[in-house]
């Protein structure tokens, strides 16, 4: 006898295991420390390539007046200045990532909780029908 | 109204019954346009310009996931700019790294949106883009509009400079030259920035009154949506000078409207007029619920019912069969029978329910000879009889009465 109750059910898990859930039983196999900081890595990592390129298109740009003031400017305040914006930029890329990912690890969890209480619900029409 | 919701219903099934062709179909119109569009506007390799190949890619991009027109169209770009001047490809190609670096990571799922942003300013349709985007994404598609912008403003950028960079030099002086000019000419565009703030307020706008609790919030999103995306293009014209048609961002503004009155049918058709408020609780929470019913319709169907008579005709043996059984079940005491409800276990054995059943499950029944037919409706008249009148004695009273 087909239980039409357990046929919705199935049909709604398998959707979700074949669209979002797929994402977040990846995130969900993570603990939330780990999830979390190979993100803020990854982003690290990109926020420094974003970085050299943007700098290096500024160098690009500007270079004429870089050369003709290469021996009056003051290279270690250049420096320090460029320092500053990078680690401005890839601390803020970073914090914004941890900001989230750490909402995107929590949304997950709370998605594959209702996920395990329906198959936990599907065990049990399997049980009654045994 | 009944007649739209029905077409709705119609479109759905048809949808639904053809997906595994539909969507295949709309990613090849939608590559096949986006290419011919990047080849159309730009168009310095002529290699690449070239129905065979555009059909290939838009092939390709049918089968693969939607990501992977983007991929090809900033290939097409990347191409066209490279005929242009190295240079130019390098910029490009640094404005598209650091865009997926740096934005597009965080919205993977808004690839057709930047897809669909530069065509639709191609197009001179820009301004659906931000209603629709706040209607059906999340706030998370300012960062893909975001982008389609950007991207389509590098093309126009590319596209300005393109008889300058031409009748430059190759030299090492006149390469940094027109890096410089490309950059410069980028990162001052005031227009991008007006055009990028406006469609991100826009998108926050309309998300965020459209989830609001009240009557046609998606209406109200829209029209709100529509407006603030007006002023702020118009004040950005007033302060930085960026030369928008106020009549273009009026009309498009209202093709925005109706696009989404459109896509409202499809996503939230709802009848105001039948809101339910309810009110319950339970042991931590008092609950009071807004219930507001779907517009929905049942699609008319016509069912053709066959009444084949050829087996009967064909097969002699099965000819006699199909006799015995209209001869051993009238229709009218087997329905009196079935409306009593009260048949017994024994006689669901032996008879079947209806001649269609049998038909259906692709058998034939037949029962007993012509004398068993006989006897057969008798015992079927007598345990009728006493399932019917199961109160009535066999024998009438003293006064030929029946008790």
């Amino acid at each position: 006898m087909l239980n039409e109750e357990r046929i919705i059910l199935m049909t709604q898990m398998a959707s979700y295991e074949q669209g979002e859930g797929r994402k977040n039983v990846k995130i969900g196999s993570y603990f939330r420390s780990d999830y979390v900081a190979v993100q803020v890595l990854k982003s690290i990592v990109c926020a420094i390539i974003a970085f050299c390129i943007i700098f290096g298109l500024y160098l690009v740009c500007h270079y004429e007046e870089l050369l003709q003031n290469l021996y009056e400017m003051d290279l270690l305040g250049f420096v320090k200045d460029i320092l500053t914006y990078f680690l401005a930029a890839v601390g803020g890329y970073g914090l914004f990532t941890y900001l989230v990912c750490s909402w995107r690890y929590a949304s997950a969890r709370k998605s594959l909780k209702c996920y395990y209480h329906n198959l936990k619900k599907l065990g049990s029409f399997y049980n009654e029908t045994k | 109204m009944t007649d739209l919701l029905e077409l709705k219903e119609k479109i759905k099934l048809i949808y639904s019954k053809y997906e595994a062709f539909i969507v295949p179909v709309a990613k090849f119109l939608l590559a096949l346009i986006t290419i011919n569009t990047l080849n159309g506007r730009m168009g310095y390799m002529t290699r690449i310009d070239d129905m065979r190949i555009v059909l290939i890619a838009s092939l390709a991009c049918s089968f693969l996931p939607v990501g992977i027109i983007i991929l090809i169209a900033t290939l097409f770009s990347l191409m066209h700019m490279y005929a242009l001047s190295m240079e130019v490809a390098l910029v490009g190609l640094c404005m598209y790294l650091i865009m997926y670096l740096l934005f597009f990571r965080f919205s993977p799922k808004g690839s057709l949106v930047v897809v669909l942003t530069p065509l639709l300013f191609a197009m001179k349709i820009p301004y659906v883009i931000p209603i629709v985007a706040g209607l059906l994404c999340g706030p998370s598609s300012v960062v893909s509009v975001g982008c389609g912008v950007g991207v389509h403003y590098l093309l126009g950028t590319v596209i300005d400079s393109a008889p300058n960079i031409r009748t430059m030099g190759e030299g090492e002086g006149q390469i940094l030259e027109k890096i410089r000019m490309l950059v410069e000419s980028i990162l001052g565009n005031k227009a991008m920035l007006v055009v990028i703030v406006a469609f991100g307020i826009t998108i926050m706008v309309v998300y965020l009154i459209r989830r609001m609790p009240v009557n046609h919030s998606w209406t109200i999103a829209m029209i709100a949506g529509a407006m603030m995306n007006v002023i702020i293009l118009l004040i950005g014209d007033l302060l930085y000078d960026v030369n928008l048609s106020v009549a273009g961002v009026l009309f498009g503004s209202l093709l925005a409207l109706a696009v989404g009155k459109v896509v409202e049918f499809f996503r939230f058709c709802v009848d105001y007029g039948r809101t339910e408020r309810v009110q319950f609780e339970d042991d931590e929470y008092y609950y009071y619920v807004k219930a507001v019913p779907k517009m929905t319709v049942q699609v008319s169907t016509r069912t053709v019912k066959k009444i084949n008579s050829q087996r009967a005709r064909g097969n002699p043996a099965e000819a006699r069969s199909a006799a015995g059984r209209q001869t051993a079940r009238p229709a009218g005491r087997g329905a009196a029978a079935e409306a009593a409800g009260r048949r017994s276990i024994s006689r669901q054995a032996s008879y079947p329910r209806s001649r269609s059943d049998d038909q259906r499950k692709g058998r034939s029944l037949t029962i007993g000879n012509a004398e068993n037919v006989e006897d057969y409706e008798e015992s079927m008249d007598e345990a009728m009889m006493d399932e019917m009148m199961p109160d009535m004695t066999d024998n009438p009273d003293e006064n030929g009465d029946w008790q």
